[in-house]
């Protein structure tokens, strides 16, 4: 029963494995082009005005940004290059934890027969409502 | 521009190989622990789940690994779920707003306590916004439209 249970996972690890890579491959290379692109700045130019809403300041527009389009790495070593305050970047973190890297993560969902539209409503209407919110209480703070 | 492909060609492999050496052990592991009749009694305490969203108990498995392990983990273990023909269309859904909205709970979190950001409102608001989501959307897909749900074909998502 070892040999045969070890055997099924390998399978399912690599059907598993191929699913995920035949989704992911395609989206990573659209990510690391959009990396080369001015597309990210502008992006985040336009969302500036809106970071008020959240309590933060226009600069971090671009941490957001990057985080939704490419990944969490990225928008970490944004943070970390953007002078913020300790509850400022919880605001952000709590935002991004719920919306990021909607490009690939998007795609997983979709193979889960979640619409894309769904998926990116609930995602960024978190993000949003949160940050909203922790803005609002930080601003009371 | 050939820079690019390189860099987009094995970083983006370099992502699937750190996916395999993860998910082949993840499987490996829920195989045996399935065969041995131990995975009912560690998924058991967390049961509520299925309760609280009126799922299947099966739906409970690729919500814990989702959970603790990712989203992509969590979304290969529904597919399998799935292929056994164990999760509805209803469950299926369920399962993966709640993973959109809070999966890897531990490296996610990590990455920002990282930075500085205070990892229990972090973690806190994720968790509780998550159940309140799924909650919501388990009371608005009542147990009559299962079945146009079901109609759904469960083949294209493998």
């Amino acid at each position: 029963m070892f040999v045969s249970s070890v055997k099924e996972g390998v399978k399912k690890g690599m059907e598993t494995t191929w699913m995920l890579a035949k989704v992911i491959i395609p989206v990573y290379f659209v990510v690391t082009f959009l990396q080369y692109t001015p597309a990210i700045d502008w992006i985040a130019e336009i969302f500036k005005p809106v970071m008020a809403i959240f309590n933060l300041p226009g600069e971090a527009a671009i941490i957001l940004v990057i985080g939704n389009f490419l990944n969490l790495f990225a928008a970490i070593a944004a943070i970390k290059a953007i002078a913020l305050t300790p509850a400022e970047i919880t605001i952000i973190s709590v935002m991004l934890s719920f919306s990021h890297a909607l490009l690939v993560e998007t795609a997983v969902t979709k193979k889960l027969g979640m619409s894309v539209s769904k998926v990116i409503a609930i995602r960024v209407g978190l993000a949003i409502i949160a940050g909203f919110v922790l803005g609002r209480v930080g601003a009371i703070l | 521009m050939i820079e690019i492909v390189k860099e987009a060609t094995f970083g983006s492999l370099k992502s699937i190989y750190s996916i395999a050496i993860i998910v082949i052990p993840i499987m490996i592991t829920l195989q045996l622990l399935k065969n041995y009749k131990i995975l009912d009694k560690i998924t058991k305490p967390f049961g509520f789940f299925s309760r609280l969203f009126n799922t299947s108990n099966e739906s409970v498995l690729p919500l814990l690994v989702g959970l603790i392990f990712g989203l992509a983990y969590g979304a290969g273990v529904i597919i399998q779920t799935a292929k056994e023909g164990n999760l509805s269309k209803r469950d299926l859904f369920l399962i993966t707003a709640f993973l959109a909205a809070c999966h890897a709970v531990f490296e996610d979190t990590l990455i920002f306590v990282a930075v500085g950001a205070n990892g229990f409102i972090v973690l806190g608001f994720r968790i509780v916004a998550a159940f309140i989501l799924t909650y919501i959307l388990s009371k608005k897909i009542s147990i009559s439209e299962i079945d146009s749900l079901k109609s759904v074909d469960l083949e294209k998502i493998s």
